[in-house]
């Protein structure tokens, strides 16, 4: 027979670690009431599989979760007008894909976690709170079940966390500047600023913040926000 | 404690704990021991089936050369992941395309028929309207028992379609059912395992259609 690909990989020792620290995230952010938005611009059908999964749990008596694919064009703009802070965006595509990438990058400003399955060459290092990868370079590798297996031992760890209450507490407030009580937060621009100021969302919902000194932004820059000013532009990813 | 069936798995679970270091190695340590049982299944479940593989892959290729098409479908995970199969004969990333679709993709025609004549018959009433002796169906299910699969099967089989069935568990009403021309069965009880392994034999039979017929070229 035909020596398949991707087929007699096991999982590493890192990938498994991946994947519990995943599916405690996933199981933290579910227990303080997010919901999970799911997508995949080139293998939609994981994204409809991802929410099935966690809506209609394959073994009876678990509890159904919120999760939903996004499917279709203009994603970005699916996902900014869904995501409530404190949700979890999860992706199945590859490292290149635009859609994906800047959705990746603004889901800080939405308050989002994010998880990104994929394979191939691997997304630059932060790219996603949690990335989940095959680094087998075969372009066929979304169909032979690899990812399948992925979100569903991601189920069945989330739901294994949910044994442990005691450790689903919400956790501790995030560090902050010590001289002015804030932090460097990612913000993105909701519409152009007019007067030094602009309307601009951010983990912690939409806020005025001064922009004098980066001016002009115009709606769906990546800002950085600090003591209510805008201190700088995130550079445009090329093609988006 | 909660009266979960893995309780066994984890006999420290206590919700008064407060270290999460343990619950992510043993987390970590549960994905090990999945993954790898995933991995012996996909293996024996390959093995098993090799024969009959290849009668399905040769049957399939014959059938694309002289002009027939395919139609997936299943319900929920398995509806997508036949999806994802539809996806890799129509829009294969290496390789020749050949015409398949799922007939899950369109919801006013599923959700019309499932008002109208009921769920049993979303995928039958498809094959009707579209299907020609020539053609292809697979329904991917976990049970083999679905009636909307059994029912898309029977109306296939008076249309003069090639029929293949996944299944798990011991096979269901798919095996040795008349109107199922390949049933390929994943021994397994699993949900989750059952359809990882689905998942590795739809890619399989796909390269093999693609690899035992020139008239197709190699994938």
């Amino acid at each position: 027979m035909t020596t398949v690909t991707a087929i007699d990989r096991g999982l590493s020792a890192e990938l498994a670690e991946d994947l519990a620290a995943a599916a405690f995230t996933l199981a933290k952010r579910f227990a303080a009431g997010a919901t999970m938005w799911s997508i995949a611009p080139s293998w939609e059908p994981h994204a409809l599989h991802i929410a099935v999964e966690f809506v209609h749990p394959v073994i009876m008596g678990k509890r159904a979760l919120p999760a939903v694919a996004l499917t279709g064009p203009a994603l970005v703009d699916q996902v900014r007008i869904s995501v409530q802070p404190g949700d979890i965006v999860v992706a199945v595509a590859s490292a290149h894909n635009a859609q994906v990438r800047s959705v990746m990058r603004r889901s800080p400003a939405w308050g989002a976690t994010t998880i990104w399955i994929g394979g191939g060459e691997r997304p630059e290092s932060g790219m996603a709170d949690h990335v989940l990868w095959l680094d087998d370079p075969d372009p066929r590798v979304p169909a032979t079940g690899g990812f399948v297996l992925f979100y569903h031992l991601l189920w069945e760890l989330t739901h294994v966390c949910f044994e442990h209450s005691g450790l689903l507490k919400p956790e501790g407030a995030e560090p902050v500047c010590v001289t002015c009580s804030d932090e460097g937060r990612l913000g993105e621009v909701v519409s152009a600023s007019t007067g030094g100021q602009a309307p601009v969302r951010t983990a912690r919902g939409v806020e005025d913040v001064v922009t004098t000194l980066i001016d002009p932004v115009g709606a769906g820059e990546l800002v950085l926000v600090h003591a209510g000013t805008a201190i700088s532009k995130l550079e445009e990813e090329e093609g988006l | 404690m909660s009266d979960e069936p893995t309780n066994f798995l984890y006999p420290f679970i206590d919700a008064q704990e407060d270290d999460a270091a343990s619950l992510l190695a043993d987390l970590a340590a549960s994905a090990q021991a999945k993954a790898t049982e995933s991995l012996a299944l996909r293996h024996s479940t390959l093995q098993l089936n090799a024969d009959l593989l290849n009668r399905a892959a040769a049957e399939m290729a014959r059938r694309f050369a002289a002009g027939g098409r395919l139609f997936t479908f299943g319900n929920g995970g398995s509806c997508t992941d036949s999806t994802t199969l539809a996806g890799l004969f129509a829009r294969p990333p290496i390789g020749k395309p050949v015409p398949a679709w799922s007939l899950t993709a369109d919801q006013a025609i599923v959700t019309a028929l499932g008002n109208d004549v009921g769920f049993e018959l979303v995928f039958a009433r498809q094959l009707i309207a579209r299907a020609k002796a020539g053609d292809i169906a697979i329904a991917m299910s976990t049970s083999g028992n679905s009636p909307n699969l059994l029912a898309a099967f029977a109306e296939a089989r008076q249309r003069g379609l090639y029929t293949i069935g996944f299944a798990g568990y011991d096979g269901g009403a798919f095996a040795n059912n008349p109107n199922v021309d390949a049933c390929f069965v994943v021994r397994s009880q699993s949900v989750h395992r059952i359809q990882e392994s689905q998942a590795l034999l739809g890619y399989q039979l796909w390269l093999m259609v693609h690899s035992g017929d020139q008239a197709l070229g190699a994938a």
